[in-house]
Parts: structure tokens; C-alpha cells; sequence
């Protein structure tokens, strides 16, 4: 059982981290900076001045911490779905689906690492937030946004994930990411209350991973307590389960009926 | 400059432009930069902005479409002379009697005509849709201000292309230059909401004056004489970016001739 466990955790573990070195294998630090550093911190910018253009500059912390939280659907969507997707172009899919291992793990794995890079990435927003726009963070409870960051790193992967099996079969996933990164901008409270969004959006914003996240971050920049905020925490680890779910039916759907058509290195 | 080899010259830009054209309209990655994101952010800012008094809709509309208009500078124009490299025909281009920069010329003006698509399709949405009474100022000195508009962006497109062709690293910032555009131009805010020192970098770059035309000639809320600034000093940088884009076309085809880079991934 021990032997098992173990062997687990390696599989886990390696996988994860030897996706993530391949998906950045062209990167060096100049190119990761213009990824991780410039890129969000334009588009925070970008939303925080329209935003303020809009409603006024004493609402920057809203559009800031909204679209520091959204940060972290750059490596939910579009790092777990390469990361997944990435099998295919890289014809590795034969081996990956050849390999006795544990295909939830596998699976799983690939958006580990996307999830600790994608903290850091929230948590980089922020602090442009704090040094640029003056948001204040004095009454946060750190512990209690740490968690919320994670849960929504977390939860947004779950998206990847699923997209992610979506690059399997078919060959316009960057089509697909970039409309949905963009849609929950749009509809996950990041830049526009939800609710004052019309009702029936509202009800595809609380089907989407972030929405509770960006709530819930906001909330406790406001001084909420993680009791508080629990509900919309659970909430949000119960939107990004059923998408990890729906992301492994679909992804050993595709392994059977690849394998029964003899399919897996069709392009 | 002979008449005979100008009409051949014009006649490769419109066969490039056609071919350009049509491989475009069916990129998944180019609807998406061109239609889908500035309607995107089209419907946001139009949401965002609803609590705001005044003819505010029709400054999102442009902007938006100004937002498609950059993009797909960046991403497509960027790129015109790397994806003949990663097709392969980059060789047999500069190896034709025509030169490679009448090609790029056919290839950005097919791009810059349709990213104008993103500016009618958000005027369709706000008029139709969310029936926002859509109307322009001063219809002819817009018409005037997006042909030089156009030209300006074309021009500007003839820089990147070769600059990125030059510096293949450099084509993995695009993500990283998007936005500071947007935001650096005013396409969808005066730039007089950000730091006083980001000014002259707005000056500097001919977006900043397209938008400034376009906005004043839609939304008609500044003088005339600001309209005819912005339409000289757009004439102004095409003319800066024409003569530095020929430098940089001699310098990029003698490089890869000389280092034998031209097939260079």
C-alpha cells in the first residue's frame, strides 16, 4: 500500500513538473518577464483606468483586485490547456495514454504546477495594485486571501483542464481560450458587478469559475473574515471540482474512442 | 521609378492583398483578434460605462475598434515576414525581381482593411443590439481621419514587420505590447487620467493621433484645428515609419543573406 502511495505521489509530481518544463522550454527570463510581469500588469492598467474613467478613481480597488484575481485564469486557461493539449502536437499522446500510470493523476498533474504559477501571478497583480493604484490591504486577513488565491487558482485550472481535453479533438483550442478568457472578464464580476449584470447572465457568471474567487477576495481586502466568505469559498471549490470532473470524463472518453479508431495522432 | 514596373508593383499589392484577404477571413486566431476581442471589449465598456451622462457609446465604438486595429497589427502585420519564413517561401520571395517590401506592403494592407471590420461590427452591436443612438459628428472628416488612419498603421506595420523579422525573440512580447497600447493611445480613455510623464510617450506614437482624430470626428467635442493636427502629424510618422521601414527591409534581407538566416526558425 506504502509502495502504491508512493509511487502515486511520483507519478504526480513528475508528471507535473515535466509538463511544465516542456510547455516553457523556449522561454528565457526576458520572455517570461513580458508573460508574467508586463503583460498583466498592462492589462490591470488597462481595466483599472477604464474602469476609473467610468466610475470614478476611488473605485481602482475594485478593478484592481478584480482583474488581479482574473490573473490567474492566464495559467488556468491557457497554461493547463497546452499543457494538455501540448501532448498532441508534441507526439507524446502514445506514450502518455501507453503508460500504466493512474490516468487521474496524470491528468490532474498537469495543472499543479499552473496553479502555483498562477498564485504568484495573482499575487504579483496585487502588489501593482498596492504600489501603483493605492490599494489599501491594511484590514485584509493574509491568511484568509492566500486561501481564496489558491481555491481560485485552483478552480480556474479545473477550466484548463477541461479545455484542455477540447485541444485533443479539436484544432482551434486558441480560438476557444482566448473567448473564454475574455468572457470571464466580462462576466465574472472582474471589471462589472455581477449583479447588475441581467439576471440571466448572472446564472452562466455563477456556473464559471473566478466569480466567488473575485467576491471573496474583494470581501476580505474590505476586512471580511474567512468565516464570512466561507460559503462563497465552497461554492467555488464545488464549480471547480465538477470541471475537473467533466475534464477527466472527457479525457478518457477520448483516450477509449482514439484507441478503439485508431485516432490518438490524428491532427 | 518607371510606369511599367509601378503598375507591377500596384498589381502584386492587390493579388497579395486578395490571397492575404482571403487566408485571414478563415483563421480561427484572426477572427478572434479582429472581431471577437474588440466586441468583447466593445460590450464592457459599454456596460461599465452606462451610468456615464453624454454620447459616450460611440467613443466605445471606436475605440474598440481601434483596440481590433492594434491587435491585429501587432499579431498579424508583426508576423508578416516570419510566417513566410515558418511556410517556408520566405527564400523564393526575396529571391523574385519584386521587392519583399511591396509583398509586406499588399500583406498590411489586407490586415489593417480588416481589422476595420471590428469598428463596423461594435457600431452594429451598440446600435442594434443595445440600441445606442449611434451618430457621427463630422461623418466626412471621420472618413478622412480613418484613411489616414489606415495609412498610419499600414506605415507602422511596415516597421514591425522587418523589426520582428530581425529580432525573432522580440515576437514573443506581443502579448506584453498589447495593452500598454490601448492604453498609452487613449483608445478608450483620455490619456489625461494617466501620470503626466507617459504624455510625450503618447506624442510619439501615430495610434495616439488616429485615435485622437477619430474620436474628435466621431464624438465632435474638440475644434477643428485639433482634427487637422492630428491628420499631419499621422502624415508626419507615416512618413518617419516609410523611411525607417525601407532602412530596416535593406538591413533584415542583407543580414539573412549574409548569415544565411533566411530559412532560420
Amino acid at each position: 500500500m506504502m509502495k502504491r502511495l508512493q509511487a502515486a505521489f511520483r507519478i504526480f509530481f513528475t508528471s507535473a513538473y515535466y509538463s511544465y518544463i516542456a510547455l516553457f522550454r523556449w522561454f528565457r527570463p526576458a520572455q517570461y518577464m513580458a508573460s508574467k510581469i508586463v503583460m498583466p500588469l498592462a492589462q490591470i492598467l488597462f481595466f483599472a483606468f477604464l474602469g476609473m474613467y467610468a466610475s470614478g478613481r476611488d473605485q481602482a480597488s475594485f478593478y484592481v483586485i478584480g482583474n488581479a484575481v482574473q490573473l490567474a485564469a492566464i495559467n488556468g486557461i491557457y497554461g493547463v490547456t497546452m499543457s494538455v493539449g501540448g501532448e498532441r502536437w508534441a507526439g507524446t499522446l502514445g506514450y502518455m495514454f501507453g503508460a500504466p500510470a493512474n490516468r487521474m493523476l496524470v491528468f490532474v498533474g498537469r495543472a499543479f504546477m499552473h496553479i502555483i504559477d498562477g498564485m504568484l501571478g495573482v499575487v504579483l497583480g496585487l502588489m501593482w495594485g498596492v504600489l501603483l493604484l493605492g490599494v489599501d490591504l491594511s484590514r485584509t486577513d493574509v491568511g484568509a486571501l492566500a486561501l481564496t488565491i489558491l481555491i481560485t487558482a485552483a478552480s480556474t485550472s479545473g477550466m484548463g483542464l477541461l479545455l484542455g481535453c477540447l485541444s485533443l479533438i479539436t484544432r482551434n483550442v486558441m480560438f476557444i481560450n482566448n473567448t473564454v478568457y475574455f468572457l470571464m472578464l466580462a462576466l465574472c464580476g472582474a471589471n462589472v458587478p455581477v449583479s447588475s449584470l441581467p439576471g440571466w447572465v448572472q446564472r452562466i457568471s455563477y456556473v464559471l469559475p473566478l466569480t466567488r474567487g473575485i467576491a471573496s477576495a474583494r470581501d476580505i481586502v474590505d476586512g471580511a473574515s474567512l468565516r464570512s466568505v466561507g460559503p462563497m469559498l465552497v461554492g467555488e471549490v464545488l464549480v471547480g471540482a465538477v470541471y475537473i470532473l467533466l475534464g477527466y470524463v472527457l479525457f478518457r472518453q477520448f483516450e477509449i474512442q482514439a484507441k478503439k479508431r485508431g485516432t490518438l495522432e490524428v491532427m | 521609378m518607371t510606369s511599367k514596373r509601378l503598375r507591377s508593383y500596384l498589381r502584386t499589392i492587390g493579388q497579395v492583398f486578395v490571397l492575404q484577404f482571403k487566408q485571414l477571413a478563415i483563421d480561427g486566431f484572426i477572427i478572434f483578434t479582429v472581431l471577437v476581442q474588440p466586441l468583447l471589449i466593445a460590450i464592457l465598456g459599454l456596460w461599465m460605462m452606462r451610468e456615464q451622462q453624454g454620447n459616450y457609446a460611440i467613443f466605445i465604438v471606436v475605440g474598440s475598434g481601434m483596440t481590433g486595429l492594434w491587435s491585429s497589427l501587432l499579431y498579424i502585420s508583426g508576423s508578416n515576414i516570419n510566417v513566410e519564413r515558418w511556410l517556408g517561401t520566405l527564400e523564393m520571395l526575396v529571391g523574385t525581381p519584386t521587392p519583399l517590401a511591396v509583398t509586406v506592403i499588399g500583406k498590411t494592407l489586407s490586415n489593417v482593411v480588416m481589422s476595420l471590420s471590428s469598428m463596423i461590427l461594435g457600431y452594429v452591436l451598440a446600435a442594434l443590439i443595445f440600441r445606442f443612438p449611434l451618430t457621427l459628428a463630422h461623418p466626412l472628416l471621420f472618413v478622412v481621419s480613418l484613411i489616414c488612419s489606415v495609412a498610419a498603421f499600414a506605415a507602422f506595420g511596415l516597421v514591425i514587420a522587418p523589426f520582428f523579422a530581425i529580432n525573432l525573440q522580440l515576437q514573443s512580447w506581443n502579448n506584453a505590447l498589447e495593452f500598454p497600447m490601448y492604453i498609452l493611445a487613449g483608445f478608450m480613455f483620455p490619456i489625461a487620467l494617466l501620470p503626466g510623464w507617459t504624455t510625450p510617450i503618447s506624442y510619439a506614437l501615430a495610434p495616439y493621433w488616429a485615435a485622437r482624430a477619430l474620436h474628435a470626428t466621431s464624438s465632435g467635442n474638440v475644434p477643428l484645428s485639433e482634427v487637422f493636427l492630428s491628420w499631419g502629424m499621422m502624415l508626419l510618422f507615416s512618413v518617419i515609419y516609410l523611411l525607417l521601414s525601407g532602412w530596416l527591409f535593406r538591413v533584415m534581407v542583407h543580414k539573412a543573406r549574409v548569415d544565411a538566416t533566411l530559412s532560420l526558425q
